[in-house]
């Protein structure tokens, strides 16, 4: 009989409390509630021993539906307000297309050019490299002690004593580039990169190959097998990614056969880079084991061209070895007074290495992409701006209907969100195609920037990036909007001022978009400056072939009568105007400087750098094909031959270093190339010549005549009346005619080699000079949007100005009065701002100081400009008013 | 997964899985109280842990009573218990304890 009390009383509960159920669940919840609880007594029925325990049990459980009730109804409410806000917020952009489009794009291209940029920092920074714990895995170079530039290859010397001597590393090796000759029957020889790499190479990186085995030790030993590693991509390109190419045997360089007996892993992006040559060099495809040092090796402690490699010992860190390796510098140059004097050893983490050139420009890039993304964002809020005042009246009634700010709030972000999402997906399209651009433009030491994927880790920078735009882009307008003074409005019948707002925001645009079109100007002054440089030869109409010659020209007389062979061919083409060649091609795409010291006779020995100077072996027409003035004495002619006296040219710059203002004419030097002594008069002084970069001085720098020297490597340089039809084709059968196997490194005009030394320097001016370029757009419908906003709300005003006889003239300078005066303030504060910021473009310009004034003005000048038409439409608009209208209406 | 469980919930997991698929089954297993199980088994369905089905016609009438609701872990519950029961230790120790009792005590 209890039982059926308690029940009863339970069941009432249960229907009491289902009110508060919302009623789209409500008779799912009694159902529900009663099943149990009649369930329940049903079990208690038969029980001989009911107890008042067992029925309070089945009331105390009745009452836990009302905290169930309770949170039903709780997110009921939620989730039909999310959703009513969404449907709202999609219908009110939807009634305002316009509006709608310029919002999306402006936040597209805010996103866009933020998630590139931090794709791009992501790549960089955090993206896992293809290495075993890269933070152990190190670089080390040689460093100038004296002029302080680093980067820079290691000597073989060096490098093998530094293998030795260095306890810092549980492992370290070399790598020696070299080039591969490549011949594939039916199609133009080619050459592909390729390193030798000592024995800890593959411990230090520590990733396990893709297929097959990394060397043997006896591999490593002298007269040891001849096997090759492939690079995924070659083995991927070439060989179709068959991984049966692992136990077989290819033809490389003179047809000799090579093992294949492994493939590396891919994403090993090792490329080496030294800071002298911030040129491309190709990624290498080609592994093979460095078979012992040989003597020549140790002691070459001035030709640099090798890299070191090594891993951290555990517990040791980046700091302890390279105090080590300033210890074993010193050492060095102690033993080897004459050649290590200033060189000095830099261990670099292998993750900033691949970071390159760009470590100093990302804050950069960086900080511009937050300011057009804040830009954007301001554009964005003005927007809303405007609209919320045509919505005033919307806000304001359902603020009298109940509804809380926290609501309108809400209201508000929910639509910039909404905004932001859409605007975040076009702002991914822009991304990838930025991506692009920055993956082809990059400088070529940033091998890490070639295909950044837009994927998970992009999309997840991307939401970051817009969550933020529509928070700092709603956040403002809606905090405004929704201020309880909006009540007014309904009584008023318009919006209340919030022109100080609205005028800050654009105030904010300007000085930002002033500060990056500084920084932009000034790299534009930069590169201008650099272009107009004289490299001391003249770049048109010159087509340079460089190559490396084949084994089968193993001595150097073999070599001089084939490249004379050459040269005659070229010099009988028509068009051409003079050919000769070249050991060191300026600007040349394989950078071959040989460097040595220089003793002139009957003068005391110069000692460190001011001893050393450029040698440079030329053949046949090269000082006329460049352009080179002659400046006292002769040119190298028919008559100097291997048998005849040898004989030198210096540079001015040499004659001025070496003989301090004496005639060097007849003065004897003794110098050594490619491992010969030499001892030769100075017939001539010909002009000063750049060979690394537009922005590198001119190097001291000795000729000697080609047939006295025989070296393993030449660039012929071509040069061609204008139009002619003498082109690089033309130039590479010549070669091709005495040797269809010689493969030809490069072939290019001079004007595109001295261009890619300008990529770094025009990666720049892009990425900075786009953000500020669409920072200044921003702005500008900034002003405009502002402006055209202000004088539709003041039409009246201009209706009753006119009415009292204002002249047309006095209502566009009212406008453009107000739209300048914004302008004006932006500009003083951009100025402001820009002065310290432009400090950081320091190591960036050439020629030109942080302070510009030039630009500063210009800048200026330009950018009151552009505000001003940006006035000039909603001015002739304010003038169509019409004052009788304008008066009836309200 | 950005749910954070908390004993509780980890608790009627459990009891789910442990084959108590009704309501009160879930309290008696768990000792907790109807106002705190039955939230907790909105939360989960409202998130896709558990998914909620009334029992078939047939049965409860052959026992002459309304059909109970039934609640039953899905796939992402199977995890979220997994994870519970890597966090909270004593869950494992509880488990065989919350099996089905075919007669009430």
């Amino acid at each position: 009989m209890m039982s059926r009390f308690a029940l009863r009383l339970a069941l009432r509960i249960v229907r009491a409390v289902a009110v508060l159920v919302p009623a789209a669940a409500r008779a799912d919840w009694r159902r529900e509630w009663e099943a149990e609880l009649l369930y329940r007594a049903a079990q208690l029925e038969p029980a001989p021993h009911l107890t008042w325990r067992t029925n309070m049990d089945l009331i105390s459980r009745s009452l836990g539906s009302v905290p169930d009730a309770a949170w039903i109804r709780r997110q009921f409410t939620l989730d039909a307000d999310a959703v009513h806000d969404v449907a709202h917020g999609v219908r009110m952009l939807l009634k305002t297309p316009g509006f709608t489009a310029i919002a999306l794009l402006v936040f597209a291209i805010g996103i866009g050019a933020a998630t590139a940029i931090a794709s791009v920092a992501d790549a960089l920074f955090m993206r896992p490299l293809a290495v075993r714990q890269p933070a152990r895995v190190m670089t080390v170079w040689q460093y100038n002690r004296e002029t302080g530039v680093g980067r820079l290859d290691v000597a073989p010397g060096n490098a093998i004593d530094w293998l030795t001597r260095a306890r810092s590393f549980e492992a370290a090796a070399m790598a020696e580039p070299f080039t591969f000759n490549l011949n594939f029957a039916g199609r133009e020889p080619d050459y592909l990169a390729a390193a030798r790499v000592s024995e800890q190479f593959f411990t230090v990186l520590g990733t396990p190959v893709l297929h097959g085995r990394t060397f043997l030790p006896e591999e490593y030993r002298r007269g040891g097998a001849r096997v090759v590693m492939f690079s995924h991509a070659l083995w991927r390109n070439r060989f179709g990614g068959d991984p049966s190419i692992v136990g077989t045997s290819v033809r490389l360089d003179a047809g000799d056969a090579y093992t294949v007996v492994g493939v590396m892993p891919p994403g090993l992006e090792l490329r080496f880079f030294s800071d002298s040559a911030r040129l491309r060099r190709p990624e290498t495809l080609v592994w093979m084991p460095k078979q012992g040092f040989d003597e020549a090796e140790s002691k070459n402690r001035a030709g640099a061209f090798w890299n070191v490699l090594a891993r951290l010992r555990p517990g040791v860190s980046v700091d302890e070895a390279q105090a080590e390796f300033d210890v074993i510098s010193t050492q060095l140059a102690r033993e080897h007074p004459q050649t290590n004097a200033r060189i000095g050893a830099e261990v670099v983490p292998l993750r900033a290495h691949l970071v390159g050139s760009l470590r100093d420009v990302l804050p950069l890039l960086l900080g511009a992409a937050a300011i057009l993304l804040t830009v954007a964002c301001a554009n964005v809020a003005n927007l809303l701006l405007a609209r919320g005042a045509m919505r005033g009246r919307e806000f304001a009634v359902r603020q009298a209907l109940g509804a809380s700010r926290v609501r309108l709030v809400r209201q508000m972000l929910v639509e910039s969100l909404l905004l932001a999402a859409a605007g975040g997906a076009l702002g991914l399209v822009l991304a990838r195609w930025l991506l692009d651009i920055i993956g082809r433009l990059r400088p070529a030491d940033i091998a890490l920037l070639d295909h950044i994927p837009i994927d998970a880790r992009a999309a997840v920078i991307a939401c970051g990036v817009t969550i933020a735009a529509a928070l700092i882009a709603g956040l403002t307008p809606s905090l405004q909007l929704s201020r309880p003074a909006a009540v007014n409005v309904l009584r008023e019948g318009r919006a209340g001022s919030r022109r100080s707002v609205r005028g800050a925001l654009v105030v904010v645009e300007v000085a930002a978009a002033l500060v990056l079109a500084v920084g932009a100007g000034l790299l534009v002054r930069s590169f201008m400056l650099m272009q107009r440089v004289d490299p001391g030869f003249s770049r048109d109409d010159v087509s340079v072939l460089q190559l490396f010659v084949s084994p089968r020209l193993d001595t150097p007389p073999k070599r001089i009568v084939f490249f004379q062979q050459v040269l005659d061919r070229i010099g009988a083409l028509p068009g051409v105007v003079a050919a000769g060649a070249v050991t060191s091609m300026p600007f040349g795409e394989a950078r071959v400087i040989v460097r040595g010291p220089l003793a002139i006779a009957g003068r005391p020995p110069a000692s460190g750098e001011e001893a050393l100077a450029y040698t440079t072996a030329v053949s046949g027409d090269y000082f006329r094909a460049m352009e080179v003035p002659l400046l006292a004495g002769r040119l190298f002619d028919a008559t100097d031959t291997a048998a005849s006296r040898q004989v030198v040219l210096v540079s001015r710059r040499a004659a001025q270093q070496f003989w301090q203002g004496a005639d060097p004419l007849g003065s004897k030097v003794r110098f050594r190339f490619s491992g010969k002594p030499f001892d030769a008069e100075v017939v001539g002084v010909v002009g000063d010549v750049r060979h690394e970069a537009l922005n590198r001085p001119e190097a001291a720098e000795v000729f000697l005549p080609y047939s006295q020297s025989g070296f393993h490597t030449l660039a012929f340089v071509v040069r061609t009346a204008p139009g002619s039809p003498a082109n690089l084709q033309a130039l590479k059968d010549q070669i091709w005619a005495l040797d269809p196997l010689q493969s030809i490194y490069d072939a290019a005009r001079l004007e595109q080699l001295i261009s890619k030394t300008l990529v770094g320097p025009r990666f720049n001016l892009f990425v900075l000079g786009g953000f500020a370029l669409a920072t200044l757009l921003l702005a500008t419908t900034g002003v405009y949007g502002v402006m055209s906003f202000s004088t539709s709300q003041r039409a009246r005003e201009f209706g009753v100005r006119v009415a009292l006889g204002a002249t047309r003239h006095d209502i566009v300078r009212l406008v453009l009065g107000e739209g300048l005066k914004l302008a004006g303030f932006g500009v003083i504060a951009g100025i402001v701002v820009a002065l310290p910021l432009t400090r950081l473009l320091r190591s960036l310009l050439f020629g030109v100081t942080a302070t510009d004034p030039v630009t500063f003005v210009f800048v200026s000048i330009a950018l009151v400009l552009v505000a001003a038409a940006a006035c000039f439409v909603p001015a002739t608009r304010a003038l169509s008013v019409n004052p009788v209208e304008v008066l009836r209406a309200d | 997964m950005a749910l954070t469980l908390t004993y509780q919930t980890a608790l009627v997991l459990e009891a789910i899985a442990a084959g108590r698929h009704h309501g009160f089954d879930i309290m008696d297993a768990t000792d907790l109280a109807s106002g705190t199980v039955y939230p907790i088994l909105r939360r989960l369905d409202h998130e896709g842990l558990v998914r909620a089905r009334w029992e078939r016609e047939a049965v409860a009438r052959r026992e002459q009573r309304p059909p109970r609701r039934c609640y039953e872990l899905t796939a992402a519950g199977e995890a979220s218990l997994a994870e519970a029961r890597a966090r909270y230790r004593a869950l494992v120790k509880l488990a065989p304890h919350m099996g089905r009792r075919l007669k009430p005590a």
